[in-house]
């Protein structure tokens, strides 16, 4: 790797802002600004630094609305309001999607227009931890602090994750390679093991690396709860692993002092989908019958976990909330944004901060393409391609301040280091906005209520 | 008797709830009544004859009287029959999801497939489809730990997976294939597939019992070697053949029983033999 010369041609620092790229949320980052620019990120990872430089050639600076040739043409914000509010106001199933790169402040204006017209809300949970969301609430969630892991834990476990490639100060600041209050010889005071299909480069840095077969955590998992209660195993190999090193495995978790469990996409999108979530978190039920053990999800977008704690707390449901029938409904396979789209079923489709577009399967962007899609994002993607009306947001963290939820349920306030483009408006204003337009638009909600066959008998 | 034929006269991208349809709602109502009713569809209602044409025979004292009949494809209807506790409802064509959900009396007959959650929660009453039917066929709602508490479900096609999902009794048969995890973390009950099974069914089980007749793909390590039965009766009800009864789930120190066709699985067999003397009568079963 060629030799990068410091930064030293800066105007001033901005001190402890928060990454406004993966579920860490590093509230350690030093931006360095020259011109109302951010030129410069100290202590992030290459992923968040440059996500949080600015790439202007991509950034969407100015409202647009496609035309009758199919043409974004630029417009005015009222414009381009209006014209997001007709759609929102005469849809009857309205998707309202995304919110993980956005403020729960945004997220609030966006429940309330939402709830007003009867819209399903839901986040990127539902293609990566979605499954983890409906294994929490079957089996709990012993969860702990990512603090709790640096003081304390002394094995860490990462299953169906590659914090090496997806979240890279994962391991420097919170879990293997940190120095802790009781773990003060940091790296040598813990025992790290991966289990993945494939040999990561998270792998590399373990010190054991349990390669069961694809599809095989299940029956991995239930093979360790089986030892876990005393049992014998009667196969010689179990999902690919031989039973001794089983037997090794489930020791060496009972004898740990403070062990961790984290577990990505790997885990939650196998074949068993949430139940695999479920026998884990039911496996560390059961160590800590032994000793501490906890888990935690790690989640993607800075505040991805955020959308489903504030929607939970909201609805009682974390995502896929469905508000068509004035009262919020979830259920996994029904309400979900891809089960809608694929079936045809949206008419309207708003996508705040987030580019389906680029993420979803070919029936549900072919479906997206069909429909009016508004886009209130901060970059060009492949969902401006087919959006029908865009509003250029702001960069939370960065742009304007905002409150978001780390992956282990940790609120952290995102301050704000420089000013946005003029053109441009908070995503939070954008979303008010559209909820007064709608309003304006849809007196009431179109929901009647029961039909009762003779009123004046009851 | 009261039949009440809905004949579709066109369907909707967006699905109809058929929730506040049931017997025990409709048995009342008359022509106007229909005439009048705005059937929910995404955060709006429309008039339900929009899309079917409604016929009216007979009179019905209770919902038992009520015989609905629903001609068409009902692939975007759902909650057909949900909730309901009595009468009898006939669709001729496909289903959407949640048919029969948390029906507690009557019966449903689908002459076509069925997407998921067919009989979720259900505590009575009967259920036919005679195609396939998706996942989580008698299961619970995302969250619940009791899924179907009574009734009978009869699956004529292939059912998808995690089949009778925390099952917590009544009865579930599959004619054709299952696919994983049927019957996981089920407490009480019947499950009885007479095609073959993908992989770990009765995963985290606590009672209950499961009898596969054809050939199942993997089986959890939770499960252990029980002893070799010939014609068992289970659940009051008697299998003929000689079956390989299974344990478990001992991960959960769960007292399920697993049935496997001695003769389908006989390769299971030689995964124990080797390791105890107790099971000596087993190998002879491994040459049948």
């Amino acid at each position: 790797m060629a030799y990068e010369a410091p930064i030293t041609d800066y105007d001033h620092i901005v001190e402890n802002c928060t990454c406004a790229f993966c579920g860490c949320n590093c509230d350690d980052l030093d931006y360095l600004v020259k011109d109302g620019h951010v030129v410069a990120v100290r202590h992030a990872c290459r992923l968040g630094a440059s996500k949080i430089m600015e790439d202007l050639d991509q950034r969407l600076l100015v409202p647009m609305v496609r035309d009758d040739d199919g043409e974004l043409k630029e417009v005015d914000w009222d414009t381009a309001l209006d014209k997001a509010a007709e759609y929102i106001a005469n849809s009857i199933r309205p998707i309202f999607y995304g919110w993980s790169e956005t403020s729960i402040e945004c997220m609030k204006e966006g429940v309330a227009l939402g709830e007003y017209i009867g819209a399903v809300l839901d986040n990127q949970a539902t293609i990566c931890h979605g499954p983890s969301l409906l294994a929490v609430q079957n089996a709990g969630y012993p969860v702990q602090t990512l603090g709790e892991v640096q003081s304390r834990a002394d094995m860490c476990v990462f299953s169906g994750s590659n914090p090496m490639n997806s979240h890279p100060r994962h391991l420097a600041r919170y879990s293997v390679f940190c120095r802790g209050y009781f773990r003060t010889r940091g790296r040598f005071d813990r025992t790290v093991v991966t289990m993945d299909p494939k040999f990561t480069d998270t792998a590399k840095v373990s010190d054991l690396w349990v390669g069961f077969e694809q599809n095989g955590d299940y029956g991995f998992y239930n093979a360790i709860r089986a030892v876990l209660k005393g049992k014998e195993l009667y196969q010689d190999v179990i999902s690919g692993i031989p039973r001794e090193d089983i037997y090794e495995l489930a020791e060496a978790m009972k004898n740990a002092e403070f062990g961790t469990l984290f577990f990505g996409l790997g885990l939650t999108h196998t074949l068993s989908k949430q139940r695999s979530i479920d026998i884990a978190i039911k496996m560390i039920i059961d160590l800590n019958k032994f000793t501490k053990w906890g888990l935690t999800p790690m989640r993607g977008h800075f505040n991805v976990n955020g959308f489903n704690i504030f929607m939970a707390f909201e609805s009682g449901f974390p995502l896929g909330v469905d508000y068509c029938r004035g009262y919020p409904r979830f259920l996994s396979g029904e309400t979900n944004t891809i089960d809608l789209l694929t079936r045809g079923e949206c008419d309207v489709f708003m996508v705040v901060a987030a580019d389906p577009g680029a993420h979803y399967p070919n029936g549900a962007v072919q479906h997206l393409a069909k429909i009016p899609v508004i886009q209130v994002d901060i970059h060009w993607g492949p969902s401006t391609e087919i959006a029908d009306v865009v509003l250029p947001g702001s960069f939370i963290g960065v742009e304007c301040g905002g409150t978001s939820y780390r992956m282990d349920g940790v609120p952290i306030y995102m301050k704000k280091a420089i000013d946005k483009p003029e053109t441009c408006r908070d995503d939070e204003w954008i979303i008010r906005e559209l909820k007064e337009r709608v309003m304006k638009l849809r007196e009431e909600p179109n929901v009647a209520p029961k039909y009762v066959p003779n009123p004046a008998a009851l | 008797m009261k039949t009440i034929t809905f004949n579709q006269k066109k369907t909707s991208a967006i699905a109809l709830e058929f929730d506040e349809l049931r017997p025990d709602d409709i048995y009342t109502w008359e022509k106007a009544d229909f005439d009048n009713y705005g059937v929910p569809i995404g955060n709006s209602r429309f008039p339900l004859t929009d899309y079917f044409d409604i016929e009216i025979e007979g009179e019905a004292e209770s919902p038992d009287d009520v015989k609905m009949i629903l001609n068409g494809d009902m692939g975007r209807v759902k909650y057909i029959g949900c909730k309901m506790s009595g009468g009898e409802i006939i669709c001729n064509g496909d289903a959407d999801i949640h048919v029969g959900a948390e029906m507690t009396g009557g019966k449903i007959f689908v002459n076509g497939n069925v997407e998921t959650f067919a009989g979720r929660e259900m505590a009575g009453g009967y259920l036919e489809i005679s195609g396939n039917t998706k996942e989580f066929c008698g299961a619970s709602y995302m969250g619940e730990w009791r899924g179907m508490t009574g009734g009978e479900i009869l699956v004529r096609g292939n059912a998808g997976k995690q089949c009778g999902e925390c099952l917590s009794g009544g009865k579930i048969t599959v004619l054709g294939n299952c696919d994983i995890l049927a019957g996981i973390h089920m407490a009480k009950g019947l499950i009885e597939i007479h095609g073959d099974v993908n992989r770990w069914p009765g995963g985290q089980m606590k009672n209950g019992n499961i009898v596969v007749h054809g050939k199942l793909g993997r089986l959890l390590e939770g499960f252990v070697l029980d002893e070799v039965v010939t014609n068992p009766e289970i659940d009051g009800k008697s299998f003929e053949g000689k079956f390989i009864k299974y344990t478990g789930d001992i991960g959960l120190n769960g007292k399920g029983s697993l049935y496997l066709d001695a003769i389908a699985n006989r390769d299971k067999l030689g995964e124990y033999g080797e390791h105890d003397d107790e099971y000596t009568s087993i190998r002879e079963y491994r040459n049948l």
